[in-house]
């Protein structure tokens, strides 16, 4: 067990979401204080859109209010789950101004890395960057147009004109360095 | 499917990734509720690819969405306190007021409008709950008026204000509406999905007062379907309100309330 910080910051999400469960304003506050910073930028990038990313956010985090006691560490990360989480919906808003409605579905997320201090989510965001931008142009750019844009291998082979196994392989390059970077 | 029967490495990848083609996606997702290993070897490539997300530039959400979160919430336990309450049966609840309206005008009972606010789905009320707190970021974005902007999250998040949902009378479904009323400051809030009226109607909100005849709170015309709007006014202050009404008039308004009842909420 960590040390629990004064300012409860250092409070693991778990111990936070046990307090959500038992309708505790302040736990919920501080996982927003927490999360909420990643959580909209992820969503902003993918619709650039503020307000439509404002949505989402407060969404995510009325969810977690609401539904609390359906987490529990089967479900793997918390922040892994609402980087998920705000990935698909923000994603199915994208889509569906372009005509496609399919329903994104979030499970599990195994995160193992540490999101949950404020020291280590800068740490872990410049590396990330770090990695974003030594990958070659069309690594980075095939992982980017599936995560952020939500394009299909296919479509994304379509995109750029690149064949079908090319871009697989790109995409699997990508997330095995940043595998290998990150452990 | 490669690699025996399971979900090969690659697939996982463009799973996580959101690169699998839709048409493919739901083979693969069924296999991995149903096989343990492939399950978890899915939720870690879940989070291999959420990583992703921290390679945007980042940003602060505006403080104005974590102060409505919790108004929301709070609104939202006032609600449940205030809905705590013996309900009829869904039926007979929600023809309670169609029968009332064609007496008139007079006043649906507390009782009676409660038992309509409790056949409510919880999702129904989470939509309304949200819509409130988008049209006020709509607010706080599309005016200049710094002022009226925290004047509102303040008034929404003030711990007098209370929150009435707005049920509909049959025939008018799906119409809802929720309004938040500051006795205190005299301060009526309140948005209202319905349908759209012919140019010589609009609808008006009414504060019905515990004694005395109903005072206006304006009157208002919802926009195309799915925009969302607030509308504020101002009302005698400490004001002791029974219900908030919704009916259809004249344009531009009348004084006192003489046509159908679309919207009823207790107070
Ligand atoms: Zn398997």
């Amino acid at each position: 067990m960590r040390p629990q910080g004064s300012t409860g910051e250092l409070a693991s999400d778990w111990s936070l979401l046990e307090r959500v469960v038992r309708k505790d304003e302040e736990a919920l506050s501080a996982l927003y204080d927490r999360y909420s910073g990643l959580v909209y930028s992820e969503a902003k990038r993918i619709l650039r859109d503020t307000g439509a990313a404002e949505e989402i956010l407060q969404d995510l985090f009325y969810q977690i209010w609401r539904t609390a006691e359906r987490f529990d560490e089967a479900r793997g990360s918390l922040g892994g789950w609402l980087l998920v989480a705000a990935r698909n919906r923000a994603i199915s808003r994208l889509r569906r101004k372009t005509g496609k409605t399919e329903e994104l579905k979030e499970n599990g997320v195994g995160l193992r890395v540490d999101l949950e201090s404020r020291t280590a989510q800068n740490l872990l965001l410049e590396k990330v960057r770090g990695v974003m931008q030594e990958l070659p142009e069309g690594q980075r750019e095939a992982v980017e147009l599936a995560y952020f844009e939500g394009m299909s291998h296919t479509e994304i082979a379509e995109k750029t004109g690149q064949p079908l196994g090319t871009i697989k392989t790109r995409i699997r390059s990508a997330m095995e360095t940043l595998k290998r970077v990150l452990g | 499917m490669t690699n025996g029967g399971h979900i090969s490495a690659e697939e996982l990848t463009l799973l996580a990734v959101g690169a699998m083609p839709e048409e493919h996606c739901a083979a693969l997702r069924a296999h991995a509720a149903e096989c343990v290993d492939c399950g978890a070897k899915l939720a870690e490539a879940r989070g291999q690819a959420a990583l992703l997300a921290l390679g945007v530039a980042q940003e602060k959400p505006a403080a104005t969405i974590k102060a409505e979160l919790f108004a929301r919430i709070r609104a939202e336990r006032e609600q449940e306190e205030m809905y705590r309450w013996p309900a009829k049966s869904g039926e007979e609840a929600a023809h309670a007021p169609a029968r009332k309206s064609r007496r008139g005008w007079s006043l649906v009972p507390v009782a009676a409008a409660l038992a309509i606010a409790t056949t409510w789905e919880w999702k129904e009320n989470q939509r309304m709950a949200g819509e409130l707190a988008s049209a006020n970021h709509q607010i706080v974005k599309m005016t200049n008026e710094r002022q009226r902007a925290e004047m509102l999250v303040d008034l929404l998040s003030s711990p007098d204000t209370v929150s009435v949902r707005l049920a509909a009378a049959p025939e008018t479904q799906p119409s809802a509406g929720m309004v938040r009323y500051n006795a205190k400051r005299g301060m009526v809030v309140y948005t209202a999905e319905l349908p759209a009226l012919p140019a010589d109607k609009i609808y008006q909100m009414w504060l019905v007062p515990a004694t005395g005849a109903p005072i206006s709170a304006g009157i208002f015309a919802p926009g195309p379907h799915g925009t969302r709007q607030l509308w504020t006014a101002e009302v005698p202050m400490n004001t002791e309100v029974k219900a908030f009404a919704v009916t259809i008039e004249p344009a531009g308004g009348v004084a006192q309330p003489t046509g159908p009842k679309v919207l009823v909420g207790a107070g």
